[in-house]
């Protein structure tokens, strides 16, 4: 299907791309206000099924630190050296692009492509994730994929390799070289590989995820904000401690003192990754657990966890494409983040783990 | 399995290695006890079970709930697991929200035994403390409070040596005066549990000393803690009586040669005896310095010993520094002070010694004497003397509450007390009695004459009367007396008499003065 967006729908769109980061993805302020000048308004967006299968395709995302974008403004068109550099490689043109990463302020990118790519409503994670190696091209061993990035300086770096870890490990490389944030464009497919090998419908999920916030009037309650955004409202209360993992200086975990007595605990690294009530976990990754501020109801970064805040925390099913087979939740789960313990025995009388995900 | 194991009972075991509540509180007892590396090991408990661990908490806190959910679905309702310094603030909120009590152990494996001990094997608990009683024997004790605390300490358990009144000894513990009071003297073996403590007693079997129970006690200890610890009494005892009479036939001989040592004392007066010095100085006497004596003597027989061992228990109470002998058919005891004591402090101490006669007299009939404050050497013996003397008078002196000082007594009073007893007066009477048929000038003038040191000038002075009129009622005095007064002894007596019977029509009036004073 295709569709035209708005000027005014961009807000929307943000802030829908900021709930579906759980948590990580970055804040999509500096995209908006870059695309806001933008001369192409309206937009088009096309499903992958309104494009030929055989169209050329790139995605593109900012890789490293998103908060670095705040800092280091990108150039007018960050990912067009890229997009030539993988004509190179391929031979071919690129005429479309996805998002790499439909979420945080990555949902937007594709859009700085638009006058001279159509945007396809695809992207290659359905949320934020941490590493290059989640892409769901790479998890399903789509052939003949490269990755370009950027390392500053205006030079590119080819990574074109069957090894989906050598690609997290190499980008990773080229990120620190460019100064802890890059373009990343990942080109060699085509719209049709969008189909099997991509979470489809990110754009309009992002748009009605955007949309329940609005209201006329009074904000609605927390659990019609729930009802609105399709979660389960996980657990309302106010934030006690935030530790860092012992074993795990990356990971954290945040107590919340629920409202109802019970001890929450959110347990996130770049991302939130799972929520628990009373020891007992509720939710785990790819479920997109998302925190908010309970009175401003502002959606919270990772680092939005402080101590004293009183926030509520929703659990939206994770993009279908992710539970589809073992494999793919094999790379999104707990243990693909180092977490054990998160997603062991199921069922009745163990940690649920994976059980409660849709 | 029927039996139990309650959170108190496990925290009063000694072998428990090292458990202490973290979090959370017990209801219930629990009637399980499973021991497991981790909690992926454990099973679903039907009973309400005690979970030991051998691995420690977890690092992050989510996992450490995690652990503490997982064991209560599991329908475990405590845990203990080595290391609680790693368990977080959360971690201990949500297991007093759960319901589940947290214990930490320097040793799970120890504690597993120890459970095992209170839950199954209760014969190896009360061989355990057997064994612990066996060895606490081995070892050499100074006297019977060392016994109590070699037992105490081995066995783990507080120790109390009783009778129906009062704790006589204890040790590793203060025993409750509830938990005493619940005790039966009656039977053998008598275990009690009340709120504030348990203890498992039996009776001393002890020729001496009758109605004394030797009774371990502890907090939160369970029926078959005490039970084992009734066992472990019963082994203990004959080792307890057999000290008791040890100490008691050591005591006697000490007593034996203090009593020895102060009557060579006493009666070497001023002389000097570096030999005799030796023994004091070897018992602890000090003759340097200031002393207050004091005499405590049966006004019916007792038994010296027992009065000395009572009354040494009384005065270890007060300050100060006391020795005390027994010595012929009471004892005699001192208050020594380096320097000269100011009066208030003398006083102190003799109201002091008054309320220790008090409760000396609840338990013996005795009379008490105080002697006065003396220095040195022959001091000491002065005030030996003086006590002694006080002791003898206030065995009489039912309305001084036996308790006479001699610092309050003259003289006068001195000698009037040698003569105005039963004995003597009539005596007196009888003697002066042809003399008391007559005019009473004849009385009067002996009196006197005798008073004046046998001088007729003197006597014919003071009395306002001719010389001769004096030597003729003297020489009239001998003749109806019948009594040659140039024999100092009958000189003597006949002073004596005169001054009893002079005094005894206003005895009543005296004796009242007296006992205000």
């Amino acid at each position: 299907m295709v569709r035209t967006l708005e000027r005014h729908e961009l807000t929307t769109l943000g802030r829908g791309y900021g709930v579906l980061g759980s948590g990580g993805g970055g804040t999509t302020t500096m995209w908006q206000l870059i695309l806001a000048e933008s001369p192409l308004w309206p937009l088009t967006v096309f499903g992958v099924e309104d494009l030929p299968d055989e169209t050329p395709c790139v995605a593109v995302a900012f890789g490293g630190s998103t908060l670095l974008l705040g800092e280091r403004i990108p150039g007018d068109a960050p990912f067009a050296p890229l997009v030539d550099a993988a004509e190179r490689w391929t031979g071919v043109r690129a005429r479309a692009v996805c998002a790499l990463e439909g979420a945080g302020l990555n949902g937007l990118s594709p859009f700085s492509l638009a006058d001279e790519l159509a945007v396809v409503d695809a992207d290659l994670m359905g949320r934020a994730l941490p590493r290059l190696d989640q892409l769901t091209l790479f998890v399903d061993r789509v052939p003949g994929t490269v990755t370009i990035c950027s390392t500053g300086a205006d030079g590119v770096v080819v990574i074109d390799t069957a090894r989906a870890a050598d690609v997290e490990k190499l980008a990773r490389s080229a990120i620190v070289q460019a100064g802890g944030m890059s373009a990343v464009l990942v080109a060699g497919f085509t719209v049709g590989d969008l189909r099997e090998h991509a979470v489809t419908g990110g754009l309009d999920r992002a748009m009605r995820l955007g949309r329940a916030f609005e209201h006329d009037g009074a904000a609605p309650s927390l659990p019609e904000l729930a009802d609105a955004l399709a979660a389960r409202l996980l657990g309302v209360g106010r934030v006690m401690t935030v530790e860092t993992t012992p074993d795990d200086p990356f990971a954290s975990t945040i107590e919340i003192r629920a409202d109802d007595g019970a001890l929450l605990r959110v347990i996130a690294r770049s991302e939130t990754l799972a929520f628990m009530r009373d020891g007992q976990v509720e939710s785990v990754t790819p479920e997109i657990i998302v925190t908010v501020d309970s009175l401003s109801r502002s959606v919270l970064q990772v680092d939005g966890f402080t101590i004293g805040r009183h926030v509520a925390i929703l659990a939206l099913p994770a993009p279908e494409w992710w539970t589809q087979t073992p494999e793919r939740l094999a790379t999104v789960s707990p243990a693909a983040y180092g977490l054990s313990g998160l997603d062991g025995p199921c069922g009745s009388d163990g940690l649920p783990g994976m059980g409660g995900t849709p | 399995m029927t039996s139990e194991l309650d959170l108190d009972a496990l925290l009063a075991h000694p072998g428990s290695g090292g458990v202490r509540v973290v979090a959370g509180s017990s209801a219930a007892p629990w009637t399980r006890v499973d021991v497991e590396e981790s909690v992926a090991d454990l099973s679903r408990s039907v009973a309400s079970a005690l979970a030991i661990l051998t691995t420690s908490w977890p690092p992050a806190s989510w996992q450490q709930d995690a652990l503490i959910r997982r064991a209560r679905d599991l329908g475990y309702r405590a845990i203990a697991l080595p290391g609680a310094d790693a368990l977080r603030a959360g971690g201990r909120y949500l297991a007093e929200r759960l319901g589940v009590v947290l214990l930490e152990t320097d040793d799970p494996i120890r504690l597993a035994k120890a459970c095992w001990e209170l839950l199954e094997g209760r014969d190896a608990l009360t061989l355990g403390y057997v064994r612990h009683v066996a060895q606490s024997i081995e070892y050499h004790a100074t006297g019977l409070a060392d016994l109590l605390r070699h037992l105490s300490a081995s066995v783990g358990h507080g120790i109390a040596l009783v009778d129906a009144e009062r704790v006589i000894l204890q040790a590793g513990g203060t025993l409750p005066r509830a938990v005493h009071d619940a005790i039966d003297f009656g039977p053998w073996l008598d275990t009690v549990s009340v709120e504030e403590g348990a203890a498992s007693s039996v009776l001393v079997d002890s020729p001496s000393r009758a109605g004394l129970r030797l009774a371990f006690f502890g907090d939160g200890l369970n029926a078959a803690q005490l039970g084992a610890l009734a066992v472990a009494a019963e082994v203990a005892m004959p080792a307890v009586a057999a000290r008791i009479l040890i100490d008691e036939v050591a005591d006697v001989n000490d007593a034996a040669g203090a009593s020895g040592l102060l009557r060579d004392f006493v009666e070497q007066r001023d002389g000097r005896d570096a030999e005799l010095e030796q023994r004091m100085f070897d018992r602890g006497w000090r003759t340097t310095g200031f002393h207050v004596a004091f005499r405590i003597i049966g006004r019916t027989r007792v038994d010296t010993f027992q009065l000395l061992r009572f009354v040494t228990r009384e005065l270890a109470a007060l300050p100060g520094r006391f020795h005390v002998a027994t010595s012929g058919r009471g004892i005699t005891g001192w208050a020594s002070f380096t320097s000269p004591p100011p009066p208030g402090v003398v006083e102190d101490l003799v109201a002091s010694l008054r309320v220790v006669h008090a409760s000396t007299r609840r338990a013996f009939n005795v009379a008490t004497g105080v002697g006065a404050l003396h220095s040195g050497s022959p001091g000491l013996v002065a005030s030996i003397d003086g006590a002694t003397d006080a002791a003898r008078i206030a065995a009489t002196r039912s309305s001084a509450g036996w308790f006479v000082r001699i610092d309050t007594l003259g003289l006068e009073q001195l000698l009037l007390s040698w003569t105005e007893n039963d004995t003597f007066i009539p005596a007196a009477a009888s003697l002066l009695g042809p003399l008391l048929d007559g005019p009473p000038d004849l009385l009067d003038t002996l009196t006197a004459y005798l008073d004046h040191e046998s001088g007729i000038a003197a006597t014919a002075e003071a009395m306002g009367l001719h010389r001769n009129t004096v030597s003729t009622r003297i020489a009239r005095s001998q003749e109806i007396l019948g009594l040659d007064l140039s024999d100092a002894e009958v000189r003597l007596a006949v002073h004596l008499a005169c001054r009893a019977v002079r005094r005894a029509p206003d005895r009543t009036t005296t004796r009242r003065h007296r006992s205000t004073s």
